[in-house]
């Protein structure tokens, strides 16, 4: 019996309109992918692939130009997500921005204030909560942004290049927070060049091409084939 | 509704702390204080130049902050990618573009609050004219103001925040002219030109409708009934705008 899905996306196109002759692009060229419920799921690709794009269209940021998308959860209010390269507002500070993010999805004061400070504390950020958030370094705005994908304790939470900008200290504190969430029967979706975190974390992965998906399977299948995941991916998208 | 306060207040937080704003309300003051000078240049008209210039240096200012401030708001979010936190949350458009509306009318409020007392502060203390009048006008001035930042942000959401900027102080322009150009086209007996000039007049509001500038300083009576008139209308626009700016933003992809 196949588990439920937490995400489950078929024929994906999108097509977009650059420039002044408003020539079309297709960035997706047909995206099937599923992510079973408690997942941790990886999404491998060259730049330009279209795993972004995927996560936006998933999202609603981005209209599909043809297929399907269905969220296993109900609604946005059930997902959490960290864009790549985040950035937020100058004038918040981290323990403002969070309550803001908090107050989106409606959480009552009471549970708010608990949550950020619990979210505070898991990344780190509890001696910089006050501070402006145009002072904090990229690594610290990389962790506040994994605190906001998380303030509404998220069912399906979508990282777009997590660990990008962290030192090693502070890749480690989202690898624990990773599994915690896989402990605690989330399903987490993330896209990732840094293939030993992927290796060390995800239960799946598929790997993207050109805005397609060419493999997809458990990490053990793909170390059946390879001796390491970077030889393998190396072999799937030179292929 | 919880979304709109949230996103309101954000807004309010975040123009309010911008040092810019803090920079534009200083020249005002400084403006402001400048009238002292005129003042005592007219011979027992002291309080009334203090007034006059005094209130058209809120207009000045407070424009160039409703025109900027509402041309950065969406366009900013849309650039630094910010839309994605919000709108990877269960966060309509429309919620989105009231909210911000929302918080820069909070903003704009404590700014021409903030004008608006030192003005009659300073007329009161120099010329010992104590007529609550002035405020009034400063009021008047606030409504005017947000039908321009709603307009603002609807350009906002169709191009570029320069353009937006350059739309809303035309807009601003053209309303104050508005009921003089259909008056003109009266005499000129056209009928295209004087039904062209009706539609202008709806589409850009009659700023110089609830503009009591002159009327405060005596230049000119008031009719108050046209005020609240025009006011009711003005506030009805700035609905019908604001409506718009969201089915264009609902449109957009990030």
């Amino acid at each position: 019996m196949t588990e439920p899905s937490a995400l489950q996306i078929g024929g994906l196109r999108k097509t977009v309109h650059v420039g002044f002759r408003r020539r079309a692009v297709e960035i997706l060229k047909g995206v099937d992918l599923r992510v079973a419920e408690n997942d941790v799921f990886g999404l491998l690709g060259p730049n330009g692939a279209g795993k972004t794009t995927t996560v936006k269209v998933a999202l609603g940021l981005m209209r599909p130009s043809a297929g399907t998308v269905e969220l296993g959860v109900d609604g946005l209010s059930h997902v959490g997500y960290l864009p790549e390269n985040p950035y937020f507002y100058d004038y918040l500070s981290g323990r403002e921005f969070l309550g803001f993010c908090a107050r989106l999805f409606g959480l009552d004061a009471g549970t708010r204030g608990d949550r950020v400070e619990s979210l505070l504390r898991d990344v780190g950020l509890e001696a910089a909560a006050g501070t402006h958030l145009r002072k904090y370094s990229k690594g610290m705005l990389q962790r506040i942004g994994i605190a906001q994908a998380l303030v509404n304790d998220p069912e399906l939470v979508l990282l777009d290049e997590p660990m990008t900008g962290l030192d090693p200290i502070g890749r480690v504190e989202v690898k624990r927070i990773i599994e915690s969430l896989h402990e605690r029967g989330k399903t987490v979706l993330f896209n990732s060049h840094i293939l030993s975190d992927v290796h060390e974390l995800c239960t799946r992965i598929a790997i993207m091409r050109e805005g397609r998906v060419i493999w997809t399977g458990s990490v053990d299948e793909a170390l059946a084939e390879a001796p390491t995941l970077e030889d393998f991916f190396m072999q799937v998208v030179t292929a | 509704m919880n979304q709109i306060a949230a996103i309101a207040v954000n807004t309010f937080k975040e123009t309010i702390r911008d040092r810019v704003l803090a920079v534009i309300v200083v020249f005002a003051l400084i403006m402001i204080v400048g009238g002292l000078w005129l003042g005592s240049i007219s011979l027992g008209e002291q309080g009334r130049m203090m007034k006059d210039f005094g209130l058209v240096a809120v207009t000045f200012f407070g424009l160039i902050v409703a025109v900027f401030v509402a041309a950065g708001l969406v366009h900013k979010e849309v650039e630094k990618r910010t839309v994605f936190v919000l709108f990877s949350k269960p966060v309509s458009r429309a919620a989105f573009i009231t909210g911000k509306f929302i918080g820069l009318c909070g903003t704009m409020a404590a700014v021409l609050a903030g004008m608006g007392v030192f003005l009659f502060l300073l007329v009161w203390a120099v010329a010992g004219d104590a007529s609550g009048m002035t405020l009034v006008a400063v009021l008047m001035i606030y409504v005017q103001l947000l039908a321009v930042m709603a307009v603002t942000i609807f350009f906002s959401t169709l191009g570029s925040a320069i353009l937006a900027s350059v739309l809303g102080i035309c807009v601003y322009v053209a309303g104050q002219l508005s009921h003089n150009v259909l008056s003109l086209t009266r005499l000129g007996k056209n009928a295209v030109t004087e039904a062209l000039s009706w539609v202008v007049y709806v589409i850009i509001p009659n700023f110089s409708a609830v503009d009591v500038k002159a009327g405060v300083v005596g230049e000119d009576t008031l009719a108050w009934g046209q005020v609240a008139l025009w006011t009711g209308y003005l506030l009805a626009y700035v609905v019908v705008v604001l409506a718009l700016a969201a089915l264009v933003f609902r449109r957009k992809e990030f």
